[in-house]
């Protein structure tokens, strides 16, 4: 067990390219604030509000005493239309969460605060997050950084070890394939239970699969062409409908809905066997699951022998037409400083963005044998965010739905989305 | 000063009164024109100009409605959900809202816990309902599946079937108050015409379709007119019950016009081409209502004209 955490620290501190991990390197520190003042907050995780409330205490107490924040969750669901409401009405919360699909819609209309500066005055070097964090957080003209990250995420999949045990399957390891995958769920499933449901949304399902084959899902990193009709994509997602198709998997109707909490919830549920997830959801599997459970790397692609999973990092950002920007900035700065983000390493869910603390959630998970060196190796091949806002939809609902409700051909629906996907990309 | 006045009427009297008129419904005047007036200029304004919310609008002609007749097949889409919801939802929802208001208007023990009853969805929250029913359209567990056969149908995700859960909804959030208005349509009915006509021995059908049915039909005006107004301005339904697959139905099949300019201005931040499908909204239900106006001297028969 203590192994295994020291090989974890290791591989984590090769993404953030430092020798040790120790508190000394790399700290980022906040500095007090100017002026107090108020501010709004939005955030979209509930975990986090608590997490982030109990920072933003600290930050009230030590840093800038008299500061008060209002800090709002917005649920997932309603986020962004609240936010394009809010930004229309000249209403926008002063500090909120951003993610990395979508910074490029809110950067190029100048609605973001430009944070260097502020970063620059308080001595912190933005190249101490990992290029994966911080740069899709850019300005491309400027290389100018607008956001501060929060956490880094990555997926692996959530198996049921009591199901496992009841049908007499050995538990995965890191180096299973897909045929392994396919055959644990067609053991799983039974009249009540599926054995897996891993293909909801762009995070947490198919694009995964299709990394794995060596394709960039969705769309090319420079933007210019759809690449779901490509073979790789077409394997992938044949691999999905063919599990589908055979009753291993259960349609978006079954789930109740095409969000990847929907998947998740059936797990919880106890009506699937395997999920995808990211390690988002570590804090309602550890509370919620009331069943014997443990996560294991995404399976590799039998002829590329590679299993990649999405990486992404949710941001800080702040609105440029805030009354209140070095207020906002400093808030900001708190919450990825190393006082800020210990909140977030001790409470043992998402891990923090924050070099410095990656140990500190590390050791967070030392009473559960919960396998985090899963999330963490996921690191090692990972795969960037590249869609954009303009295809959220189609490609994240629409595909899935046409191709695992709807019961329409991998190449028709491929094709159907890419005609749409390519319409929007700049020519 | 009274040159100005001359137009309110003949006799300082009449003008004093009609001046009296304008005054009380001045408060409520200028609440509609300031908010509800203003902004539905303003927003027809917009539609003439490019702004998605943060940066300055940008002048753009006719390009707007340039692109939403010629160039994106999602308008006629939205139009077609739109005319094929409202042509299943008034029929059906003046039919049976007719139909319990005639049964409600007998003498029935418990007849106002009934008329209750009814009236309660109207006064339910239109989102309560929309999850509620959700629910109740999930193909493996949904309580649809009582019925049998109609539970393994994907009513949320297939394109030909999801506009039926909508028109639905619709309809059962809708009867109680259509009910309330035939209910006092048909309490308005003279007696004597159906006593006279029970004397000259007409039974039941006879005095339906002949003395009821037309002094309803001011009522039953009211009633087409307000559901047909009602119907083009769906959206709580649409939102809720498509949310959670995929918004808007698969390839638009659950898009109406509303829906259509929703996404257009909240979800992809095109705020100048929302107000300009909202003005086309506008003139399409504005189109209707004045047909539906000209036509009522043909059907409609109010009794204070009887010759």
């Amino acid at each position: 067990m203590r192994k295994h955490m020291i090989l974890a620290a290791a591989a984590v501190s090769a993404l953030f390219g430092v020798v040790a991990v120790s508190a000394q390197d790399a700290a980022i520190e906040p500095v007090a604030c100017a002026e107090p003042g108020q501010l709004t907050m939005w955030v979209w995780d509930e975990n986090w509000a608590t997490v982030i409330g109990e920072a933003i205490n600290e930050w009230t107490t030590e840093y800038c005493p008299g500061a008060e924040v209002d800090l709002q969750v917005q649920p997932w669901n309603q986020y962004w239309d609240l936010l394009r409401t809010n930004i229309a009405g000249g209403d926008m919360p002063d500090v909120f969460n951003m993610s990395q699909d979508r910074f490029f819609f809110y950067n190029s209309n100048g609605a973001l605060l430009d944070l260097q500066p502020y970063l620059d005055e308080a001595g912190i070097d933005t190249t101490v997050w990992g290029s994966g964090s911080v740069d899709p957080y850019r300005s491309p003209e400027t290389n100018d950084l607008y956001a501060v990250p929060v956490n880094w995420d990555t997926i692996a999949i959530f198996y049921n070890k009591d199901m496992f045990d009841a049908a007499g399957l050995d538990y995965p390891t890191s180096d299973w394939t897909w045929d392994d995958f396919a055959a644990a769920a067609a053991a799983l499933t039974t009249d009540d239970v599926y054995g897996a449901a891993v293909y909801s949304e762009y995070q947490a399902g198919y694009p995964n699969w299709i990394a794995a084959t060596g394709t960039e899902p969705v769309v090319d990193a420079a933007r210019t062409t759809c690449t779901l009709t490509e073979p790789g994509s077409i394997e992938a997602l044949n691999f999905l409908k063919g599990l589908l198709d055979q009753g291993y998997m259960p349609t978006i109707s079954d789930l109740g809905g095409a969000s990847a909490d929907d998947s998740f919830n059936a797990w919880l549920a106890g009506r699937v066997a395997m999920v995808s997830g990211g390690s988002w959801k570590l804090p309602a599997a550890l509370e919620q699951a009331d069943f014997g459970w443990d996560v294991v790397q995404l399976p590799r692609n039998p002829e590329t022998n590679r299993t990649r999973s999405i990486v992404h990092s949710v941001g800080y950002v702040a609105s440029a037409s805030t009354d209140a920007p070095d207020l906002a900035a400093n808030l900001i700065i708190f919450l990825g400083s190393d006082a800020g983000q210990r909140y977030f390493a001790e409470a043992g869910g998402v891990a923090p963005a924050n070099p410095s603390q990656q140990q500190t959630w590390i050791d967070s998970f030392g009473d559960s044998d919960v396998n985090i060196q899963a999330f963490v190796d996921a690191l090692q091949d990972s795969q960037g965010v590249t869609p954009f806002d303009e295809i959220w939809n189609t490609m994240n609902t629409e595909l899935v739905v046409n191709i695992f409700d709807l019961g329409q051909s991998v190449e028709e629906a491929t094709a159907a989305a890419c005609d749409f996907i390519n319409s929007q990309l700049p020519s | 000063m009274t040159l100005f006045l001359r137009p309110l009427g003949a006799t300082p009297r009449a003008r004093r009164r009609a001046l009296w008129g304008l005054a009380l419904v001045l408060p409520n005047t200028l609440g509609l024109l300031i908010f509800f007036g203003i902004p539905v200029l303003m927003t027809f304004g917009l539609s003439l100009f490019e702004w998605n919310g943060i940066r300055p609008p940008v002048w753009n002609g006719l390009q707007n409605f340039e692109r939403m007749f010629f160039e994106d097949p999602l308008f006629w889409r939205a139009l077609g959900n739109t005319l094929r919801l409202a042509l299943f939802v008034v029929p059906a929802n003046m039919a049976l809202a007719l139909g319990v208001a005639v049964l409600l208007n007998q003498r029935l023990r418990g007849r106002n816990l009934f008329r209750t009853v009814y009236f309660l969805p109207v006064i339910t929250s239109t989102v309560a309902a929309s999850v509620v029913w959700t629910w109740i359209f999930q193909p493996s567990y949904g309580l649809i599946g009582i019925v049998p056969g109609l539970g393994e149908m994907q009513w949320l995700t297939r394109p030909d079937l999801v506009l039926i859960p909508i028109a639905v909804v619709t309809i059962w959030q809708r009867i109680g108050f259509d009910m309330i208005l035939f209910l006092a349509g048909l309490q308005n009915v003279p007696r004597i015409l159906h006593e006279a006509a029970l004397i000259d021995g007409a039974n039941n059908r006879q005095r339906f379709l002949r003395i009821t049915l037309p002094m309803l039909s001011p009522t039953t005006f009211l009633v087409l007119i307000l559901n047909v107004i009602a119907v083009f301005q769906v959206f709580d339904q649409i939102y809720i019950m498509t949310s959670r697959t995929t918004p808007g139905g698969v390839g638009g099949s659950a898009t109406t016009l509303t829906f259509m300019l929703y996404q257009a201005g909240f979800v992809r931040s095109e705020f100048g081409y929302a107000s300009a499908i909202s003005l086309a909204l506008f003139l399409i239900v504005l189109a209707i209502t004045v047909v539906q106006i000209r036509l009522q001297r043909r059907w409609v028969y109010y009794e204070s004209e009887a010759g």
